[in-house]
């Protein structure tokens, strides 16, 4: 899609419905601002050829004897199109039979339904009788990469995934074998696609010949509820939609922000999540009693951990870079009130190797493979290679750090041990009190990313047990002091999060929207497109 | 007194019984010699079924004994009082089956939604009546119960008549 450039706007009617579009827009584009759907497979506002090879966008335009290929139409002055025309219509219903001449009307069993142009389009024509008497071209299904299957049959040529590969990914290794009925998509012999970016293709696909076989037969596309995210898989913090069925996420689709990811996501983004399904989680706040972890309801936790921060001073802070700002921001206030030295609270970012999307830059696999390094930052905490050990016979306390990987001793001598988590490490078992929180599928709140961008996601699942969202925790925990009130909504938690942090006050939960605010943005100049 | 109501004079002394007992006797008399029967002996003699009635799930089989379903999820979609459990998988030869199909003949309210959406004609309801069982779990048909069955499919129309669907 392209952006509103300083170049010059032209006005066209298009169904009668009059729009200015800039001039170096197509036709297609202009019809999606005038609101008229034209269904089209090979376009993709994401990918930059438009080969014009699916002639499913034909419209007429007055004036010219031969239908037109809309996606590729360039717009001029004072220019007539009709979608809803006879002949375009004729010529719609005709190429989205020819598709179907081959195509085996598997939908019961594939796994686009639902979600599928063709079926989408072909129901429109209301065609519902084959005119086809000849047998059906059999090609069967392949495997091209270690996680993509192929379906031949299903396939309606559109070449989007190839030019994917090819422009975006700018990765060779897609080709369109052999011409006619019998075309296929392909790797090279015995060469298999490997590429970090490789999964957009099943998002381009627009029917169901490209499946990931993670999702395959998991869901049906009605089944799931959508939920907008943010990926918690490294410090980029790429838009995406969060499929869920049965309190679990299904699937991870990139959803559009042409600040940060355009259509697109990486492949590590969207299997990361998937383990966010597994491991011990902590269900019911658990207190020390004489040696043992007891569970209790949530107002006696907080009065028995309350009682016990009443007499403590100092100390030191671990905190996990995947908490979210909110969380953070009433955490570092604890700390104040504690007395921690503000520079005795750390945090340690996984690292991984670096991936860039040739096609869209911005959109990298950052090193940072965690999603609130930057928001760490922001509240004061210390990046460090592995945590220093905490000083024997001092506080401790931990917001969602896992301590996986944690030395087998840490924390053996600490005094007091606060643990705020969503897993229950062998090292989180020795706290003397594990209060349970969500994590970010589970809760509403809010991520920096690397370029400081303040991006919001919203609550996909129902926690488990009576687990909450570590800033109505930490909140309940302060005003238990008298220290402000319990906070019980994200946007109030976001409100007073951005009125105590001079540097964060820019932001507002309305503007930050779905499409995020960047720190440094004036007041309304990142506005984002529909707030809510 | 409203409208139609039928009042009854009613002789105020008392009457004779005799004639009454005798007309009931004259009833009596007459069925003895001219027996007609209307009840219908259950357990030894069943009902017979109009073709179009709704009773308890059958799954229609392959000729190898395999479940002609595949999964494809309508039929718990459809369903308006959510009675069918059903979990795809995919099997040794990568196709798509039912790993759980469960229906729950006590929460189904028998409408044929499920039979008349099922694109490949593998779940049906049976025209069948007798399914007591001592147990409540009992009612939850899995697949190899629905395919065991051996009842006949209900007709959900008239299939001399197809339009009549």
């Amino acid at each position: 899609m392209p952006e509103e450039e300083n170049s010059d706007l032209v006005s066209l009617t298009i169904d009668g419905v009059e729009v200015q579009v800039s001039e170096d827009s197509t036709v297609i584009e202009a019809a999606e601002k005038a609101g008229v759907v034209v269904p089209h497979y090979c376009y993709h506002p994401g990918i930059p050829t438009r080969p014009a090879q699916c002639r499913v966008c034909l419209v007429e335009v007055e004036g010219q004897d031969k239908l037109q290929p809309s996606c590729k139409l360039p717009v001029q002055d004072g220019m007539e199109v009709h979608t809803d025309s006879d002949d375009a219509e004729l010529a719609r219903k005709s190429v989205i039979e020819f598709l179907l001449v081959n195509h085996p009307l598997d939908c019961p069993i594939c796994d686009a339904a639902g979600q599928c142009m063709l079926q989408d389009y072909a129901f429109e024509t209301g065609q519902l009788q084959s005119r086809l008497n000849e047998e059906k071209l059999v090609m069967g299904r392949d495997r091209i990469a270690d996680d993509i299957l192929y379906f031949a049959d299903r396939c309606i040529i559109c070449t989007r995934c190839v030019r994917f590969m090819r422009e975006v990914a700018q990765d060779d290794s897609l080709v369109v074998a052999q011409r006619g009925d019998r075309a296929y998509i392909d790797t090279f012999p015995d060469e298999d696609l490997d590429n970090p970016f490789q999964g957009n293709i099943v998002d381009v696909c627009p029917v169901g010949a490209l499946v990931h076989e993670d999702y395959l037969f998991k869901a049906r596309a009605w089944d799931m509820d959508k939920t907008p995210s943010i990926c918690p898989g490294c410090s980029n913090g790429c838009n995406v939609t969060l499929d869920t069925k049965e309190n679990q996420i299904v699937r991870l689709k990139p959803r559009y922000n042409g600040e940060v990811n355009s259509y697109w996501m990486c492949d590590y983004g969207r299997k990361h999540l998937v383990m966010g399904n597994r491991g011990v989680r902590t269900e019911v706040p658990l207190v020390r009693q004489g040696g043992e972890l007891e569970p209790m309801d949530w107002s006696d936790a907080l009065a028995a951990v309350g009682e016990r921060l009443g007499g403590i001073e100092g100390g030191s802070a671990v905190v996990s870079p995947d908490a979210c700002n909110e969380s953070l921001h009433y955490f570092r206030r604890l700390l104040d009130t504690l007395g921690v030295p503000a520079d005795a609270g750390s945090y340690r970012v996984e690292q991984g190797e670096e991936h860039t999307l040739p096609g869209f830059p911005k959109l990298t696999l950052r090193e940072d493979r965690a999603a609130n390094g930057t928001g760490a930052d922001l509240f004061g905490f210390r990046r460090v290679e592995s945590w220093p050990e905490p000083e024997p016979g001092a506080p401790l306390f931990v917001l969602q750090e896992t301590l996986r990987e944690a030395p087998e001793s840490y924390a053996e001598d600490a005094s007091f041990f606060l643990y705020l988590g969503s897993h229950l490490s062998p090292a989180a078992r020795r706290a003397d009190a594990v209060l349970p929180v969500t994590t970010f599928a589970e809760m509403a709140g809010t991520f920096t990313n690397h370029e400081g961008r303040v991006q919001r996601f919203q609550k996909a699942l129902q926690p488990p047990g009576i687990a909450r969202p570590a800033w109505m925790v930490l909140s309940g925990l302060l005003a238990r002091s008298g220290d402000g009130s319990p906070v019980l909504d994200a946007a109030d938690a976001f409100g007073e999060m951005t009125d105590e942090r001079p540097e964060m006050a820019v932001l507002n939960w309305g503007r930050v929207g779905l499409k995020g605010q960047t720190l440094d943005s004036g007041a309304g100049a990142e506005a984002g497109a529909g707030a809510r | 007194m409203p409208g139609n109501v039928k009042v009854v004079q009613r002789p105020n002394e008392t009457s004779s019984y005799v004639r009454a007992a005798l007309k009931g006797m004259k009833v009596t008399m007459k069925h003895l010699l001219d027996p007609h029967t209307v009840t219908q002996q259950y357990p030894d003699e069943k009902w017979e079924l109009s073709p179009r009635m709704r009773g308890t799930h059958r799954m229609a089989t392959h000729e190898d004994g395999r479940a002609k379903c595949v999964a494809c999820g309508l039929c718990p979609t459809v369903c308006p009082v959510n009675c069918i459990k059903l979990i795809p998988a995919e099997d040794e030869n990568g196709e798509r089956y039912a790993a759980v199909y469960e229906i729950d003949e006590f929460r189904c309210i028998f409408c044929g939604y499920c039979q008349e959406v099922c694109p490949v004609e593998a779940i049906h309801l049976g025209a069948h009546y007798e399914n007591s069982e001592y147990t409540r779990e009992r009612w939850v048909y899995d697949l190899e119960r629905l395919c065991e069955q051996d009842h006949p499919f209900t007709a959900l129309w008239d299939p001399a008549d197809p339009r009549s669907q």
